[in-house]
């Protein structure tokens, strides 16, 4: 089997990317604090899912099974990961919003809270979508919460990992200052539990008080980069389920193609079983692709603006059930998966600028998203 | 670390023969409880991990005819009967051209799969529970035979099945619509799965609506009524005291299939497995001291002079296309047979052991179908859903019984899939393509008229199942053809099979009240039934044509009594004839009544589990192992 | 592994502007099931490409409409076409159409791929999706499907329960 790459998409990205709003570098002082805090927990969950969802629906029919079944278990996980910072947020009195232009970034993005400049773009599947994941997931030194002399000399965030841990920090402070009843005083009836939201990878449940916080900060941190030097997360302890790779290891296995063994470690790399994985089989797309870009009236566009459209009501769906009635999680899992059928349609078409498909590239999903279309999806929910 | 099965010796305390619903209960109980379990499966294993379960789901989409056996590879060592075995003959009859051998007046219509996971790995999964009233019919009505345990006997059973299944359900509303007894306040593990929107256009057309199964009959009063079934849903944070229930995900793919996605396709096979299979439990075992072994195909029951048996002979093979089989003997305390109520039957007759009542293979059941279908008058959104979600529960008990078979309506979710392999005709019929190449075409419809007509007519179809029961009847049975032997030379089933008419008087019933129901839904009623290659089935009865199919549900041929003479398992599923030989399954049912047979079947296995336990540790103690550990 | 595009793309779009008159569904449509070339690949093997040259021609003599093909020839690949692309399954030709074409393989039925069955057209015309495959989630069973009018869910049916009716002669 080939394994050259497809059909070179842009290596270089000419726009500027955008930048994610960071809250400032310090432990969260107060409740509106704390609020800021989780708002911006909230919008880098969500940055994640439309890259994993562009490389999993550019697969091509049938091809690159094992890929498609490790990018699909992240995206769920990281889906359960929003629903539970959106817990902790309306816990602690606060309103996640996700239905606003600036909680979607806009892609090519710069990954936040990170030492390195990562863009995080819509790429097909291939070995820079992969690269680009491995930046997202990688489990480094996390250092010290803003504050502690370790980190006295610096001036923002070094990972993500130090990010949520000024959140754990900052929600023990909180706690023993206003009190676990003073800070846990939102409406019960907001907490999206496993009645509301369950699938594979992990369950939603209540977050209530303290204990169950920082369970659910654990969860988010453990899912994504493993436990403490393992490879493996902590479905186990937590719910009881099957131990699996972090996800920076899942991914890891499939850009090595290769699987982890039982006794395989962060360092060993991994040395089971080979994984299939054929990097050509991948509908190629421009990763600064916009909807402005395909001629208007053509399918193309039509079918590129549907989608968005889509995107925006899974949006406004997600917002009903974090701000008013977590019932209306179980219409948004439809929406999320009528972003597949849209969006494979798409990455299925030869790209409407001759120049780009003589290049191979193909139509794809924008993810863009605007004051203007979020209003309209919005009246027509109601 | 414990010691591991000593797999050089061959002897253990129980052997299983087959890895299906019942075996794999059975093994997890005694395997829990400490003792040493080896479970022969005729079959292969490949659908127990996740690259053999894409690969039958593969087959699946690019079979031609989308049967129930259609994602399972054939097996030359371990044949299984497939619904295409059967052909119509132009003006009536039917010929079987399969694994079965079949000679009866009418084809017994039903497959199965021989295979790790068993034919649960194609069932629907719906499980309603019996009626108390099916237990007694022939007390109370005078027909069929009688258990000898009743309701009350078998209800904590179906508790315990329907944990081990993970059952979604409404007790309320199967207490309230059917007069199940409940414990109180029993809750399913999960909620009920939401019925379907064609559920709910039946139920605005139907529900309260009076039909009678004649002219100046009794009306009935129609109510449709959900489901339960062993699919993943929505947990019950009620269940077990409040302890809830956690859904059980896919075997071999981890975090997986914890919910039912709408695939519509459980018959033959769930994408994410999000229905129950036996793959779950093995999933379950502990391996310590369960062993399975697959593509081992058990060709003889082994017993003493007394009447012990002493276990097994084998046949081994490694390649199911060309088998070239290796003999051995495995020895256990306790043989249970769990390979199908037909291959169980088999067993037995092949033997020569637990035939003293003259009844192994006899009283062989099925629920036949009757199908109904039509057009309804707005799209319904047809192939969504499980196949089924509701049905309509009133003609399965009651005074009627004396007099015909009794059923249960299933509303089908998937159009004409059934009664006439919809969506994949309706476009061969739209372009002008008749089944016969030889024949003249239509001219055919083309482009957007073509798109639109279909849609139009795919979008309305409506369908219903009438489940009958069939009594027992010691005609309809299984025998063995010692000179008809199949690759590994061991004999194939004779069938020998027909309806009776109190089943084909209760499928007139049924097709009178089909007709007021497709009234009641101002559908147009496309039902009709005639000869053909399609209609293995077809007979005529009072003049009027009818056309049967298989339910699957085969059951009776080891039949379960409370004497030796007149039956050839006592109520634990034991051997009269053999006091540690078991026979389980569908094949001890001396009634089926109107409910898919699964979850009676699971309930009767975990009872004889617990029997089988007192067994054991009445002759031993179990071994001693250390509680299971966290796998690695 | 066979390329991803043996054909020119002049003869790809052909195929693809005549499917569309087969089909009813539009170009983009038809790329959307990712099946284009492999249908297109598949014809050619089954019936060769002088006889598909034979069947584009007659439709362009029929100004693109199917219905205006006269030769039962090119009339049967126009049906085996819209088979391929509504079922995924390559079906048998009408037996004199075989015979005249002197095809050099059985003239049986097959599903192209597992794959050329999910990406059946078909199940779209009623706004479905395949059985097995491409899932709308838990419970959308349970929603109208468009065009079909809202009926009361089950347990919202409190009042104005219609009497005991009979279903008439």
């Amino acid at each position: 089997m080939s394994t050259a790459p497809p059909p070179d998409a842009p290596a270089g990205i000419a726009a500027e990317p955008a930048r994610v709003e960071e809250p400032p570098f310090r432990v969260p002082r107060d409740r509106a604090d704390l609020h800021v805090f989780l708002q911006a927990a909230l919008t880098l969950e969500h940055l994640t899912i439309p890259p994993y969802l562009t490389a999993m629906y550019t697969l091509r029919p049938g091809t690159n099974r094992p890929a498609f079944y490790a990018i699909r278990a992240v995206v769920l996980e990281e889906m359960l990961h929003m629903t539970l910072v959106a817990n902790l947020l309306n816990a602690v009195g606060g309103t996640p919003l996700v239905a606003r232009s600036r909680f979607v970034t806009g892609y090519p993005a710069l990954l936040p809270y990170s030492r390195d400049k990562v863009p995080v773009a819509l790429r097909h599947f291939g070995t820079d979508a992969l690269d680009t994941f491995l930046s997202i997931e990688r489990p480094e030194y996390v250092a010290e919460p803003p504050g502690h002399p370790s980190v006295a000399g610096d001036t923002g965030w070094t990972s993500i990992g130090q990010f949520y841990n000024t959140i754990r920090a900052g929600l023990v402070r909180l706690t023993a200052e206003l009190g676990e009843a003073g800070l846990f005083n939102g409406d019960r009836r907001r907490q999206a539990g496993p009645e509301d939201f369950y699938n594979s990878g992990g369950e939603v449940f209540p977050v209530t008080g303290l204990a169950s916080a920082l369970t659910a900060l654990r969860v988010i941190t453990e899912q994504g980069e493993g436990v403490s030097h393992s490879v493996f997360d902590s479905d186990d302890l937590l719910f009881g389920e099957a131990r699996e790779p972090a996800h920076y290891f899942r991914f890891n296995e499939i850009r090595r193609r290769r699987a982890y063994g039982p006794h395989d470690t962060p360092a060993s790399g991994p040395t089971g079983p080979a994984i299939e994985v054929s990097w050509e089989d991948a509908y190629a797309i421009d990763p600064a692709a916009k909807v402005a870009d395909y001629p208007p009236g053509s399918a193309v566009r039509r079918a590129a603006e549907h989608f968005n459209e889509a995107y925006a009501r899974l949006l406004c769906l997600l917002e009903r059930a974090y701000t008013r009635d977590p019932a209306a999680l179980h219409a948004a899992v439809p929406a999320m998966l009528r972003l597949r059928e849209l969006s494979v349609q798409l990455y299925r078409n030869p790209h409407p600028d001759p120049a780009r498909r003589a290049r191979g590239l193909h139509a794809s999903a924008t993810y863009e998203i605007t004051e203007e279309l979020l209003g309209r999806v919005r009246r027509s929910l109601r | 670390m414990s010691p591991a099965p000593r797999h050089g010796r061959a002897r253990y305390d129980v052997i299983v023969v087959g890895a299906g619903l019942s075996g794999s209960l059975v093994a997890k109980e005694l395997g829990d409880k400490g003792w040493r379990v080896l479970v022969l499966e005729a079959g292969t294993g490949t659908l127990g991990s996740w690259p053999g379960h894409l690969g039958a789901l593969d087959t699946y989409y690019a079979a031609l005819a989308k049967v129930p056996n259609s994602p399972y590879r054939p097996n030359a060592a371990a044949p299984s009967p497939d619904v295409l075995d059967l052909t119509g003959l132009p003006s009536g009859g039917y010929r079987s051209h399969g694994y079965f051998l079949q000679q009866g007046p009418l084809p017994y219509g039903s497959d199965y799969l021989r295979a790790g996971g068993g034919t649960v790995l194609h069932w629907l999964g719906l499980t309603p529970r019996m009626h108390p009233e099916d237990f007694r019919t022939r007390r109370t009505y005078g027909y069929g035979r009688d258990w000898p345990i009743g309701y009350d006997d078998l209800e904590p059973h179906y508790r315990a099945a329907e944990r081990a299944l993970g059952v979604a359900g409404d007790a309320a509303e199967q207490a309230d619509a059917i007069g199940l007894p409940f414990p109180d306040g029993y809750v399913y593990p999960m909620r009920a799965i939401p019925r379907s929107y064609v559920d709910d256009v039946f139920a605005s057309r139907l529900d309260g609506a009076a039909v009678r199964e004649t002219p100046g009959a009794p009306a009935t009063t129609l109510r449709v009524v959900g489901v339960p079934h062993a699919r993943n849903g929505t947990p019950d944070p009620r269940y077990d005291g409040g302890r809830g229930y956690r859904p059980v995900g896919a075997a071999g793919l981890p975090n997986y299939g914890e919910r039912c996605v709408g695939n519509a396709s459980c018959v033959p096979i769930c994408p994410v497995q999000a229905k129950y299979t036996p793959l779950k439990t093995q999933a379950s075992w502990d391996r310590r001291r369960v062993r399975l072994l697959t593509q081992a195909v058990v060709s003889r029951v082994l017993a003493d002079g007394t009447g012990r048996a002493l276990g097994v002979e084998y046949l081994e093979y490694e390649d199911p296309a060309a088998p070239a089989p290796t003999t051995r003997t495995a020895e256990a305390d306790i043989v249970v047979l769990a390979a199908h109520a037909i291959e169980n039957a088999r067993l037995l007759l092949v033997s020569g052991l637990g035939n003293h009542s003259d009844q192994v293979g006899r009283n062989l059941m099925d629920h036949p179908v009757l199908l109904g279908w039509g057009l309804l008058d707005h799209p319904v959104g047809p192939f969504r859903g499980p196949a089924s979600t509701a049905g309509l529960e009133c003609f399965r008990t009651g005074p009627a019984r004396r007099s015909r078979s009794p059923f249960r309506i299933e509303i089908s979710n998937w159009g004409w899939s059934w009664p006439e392999g919809s969506p994949g005709s309706d476009v061969a019929r739209l372009l002008g393509m008749g089944a016969d190449p030889a024949q003249p075409r239509g001219k055919g419809l083309f482009g957007p008229r073509l798109r639109a007509a279909l849609g139009r007519e795919i979008g309305r179809q409506v369908s219903v199942q009438f489940l009958m029961e069939q009594e027992a009847e010691e005609r309809n049975r299984v025998t063995v053809d010692r000179r008809r032997p199949d690759r590994l030379g061991i004999p194939r089933p004779v069938l020998t099979y027909d309806l009776s008419d109190r089943v084909k008087s209760g499928m007139a019933a049924a097709k009178a009240v089909s007709d007021q129901i497709f009234r009641l839904l101002d559908a147009e009623d496309r039902t009709a039934y005639g000869p053909g290659p399609l209609s293995p089935g077809w007979f005529r009865f009072e003049g009027r044509d009818f056309t049967f199919n298989g339910a699957g549900h085969g059951g009776g041929t080891h039949v379960m009594g409370d004497a030796p003479g007149t039956s050839v398992v006592d109520s634990w599923q034991r051997c009269w004839d053999h006091p540690n030989l078991y026979a389980v399954g569908c094949g001890s049912m001396p009634s089926m009544g109107t409910s898919n047979p699964s979850l009676t079947m699971a309930a009767l296995a975990l009872r004889s589990s617990e029997r089988i336990h007192r067994d054991l540790t009445a002759a031993h103690r179990p071994a001693a192992v250390g509680p299971q550990e966290g796998r690695p | 592994m066979t390329p991803k595009t043996s054909t020119s793309a002049r003869s790809l779009d052909d195929f693809l502007t005549a499917s569309a008159a087969l089909t009813g569904f539009g170009a983009f449509d038809l790329h959307g099931t990712g099946m284009a070339g492999l249908y297109h690949r598949t014809a050619l093997e089954q019936v060769g490409g002088p006889a598909v040259g034979r069947f584009l021609d007659a439709l362009d003599a029929a100004g693109g409409d199917p219905d205006g093909i006269t030769d039962e020839t090119a009339r049967d690949i126009a049906r085996a076409i819209a088979h391929m692309w509504y079922l995924g399954v390559w079906p048998q030709l009408a037996a004199p159409v075989h015979t005249a074409l002197g095809r050099e393989r059985a003239n049986t039925a097959f599903t192209v791929s597992p794959e050329a069955y999910t990406e059946g057209l078909v199940w779209r015309t009623f706004d479905g999706h395949p059985a097995g495959a491409k899932p709308p989630g838990f419970g959308t069973w349970a929603d109208p499907p468009p065009g079909a009018p809202a009926v009361p869910r089950a347990g919202e049916r409190t009042s104005g329960l219609p009497g005991p009716r009979e279903a008439g002669p």
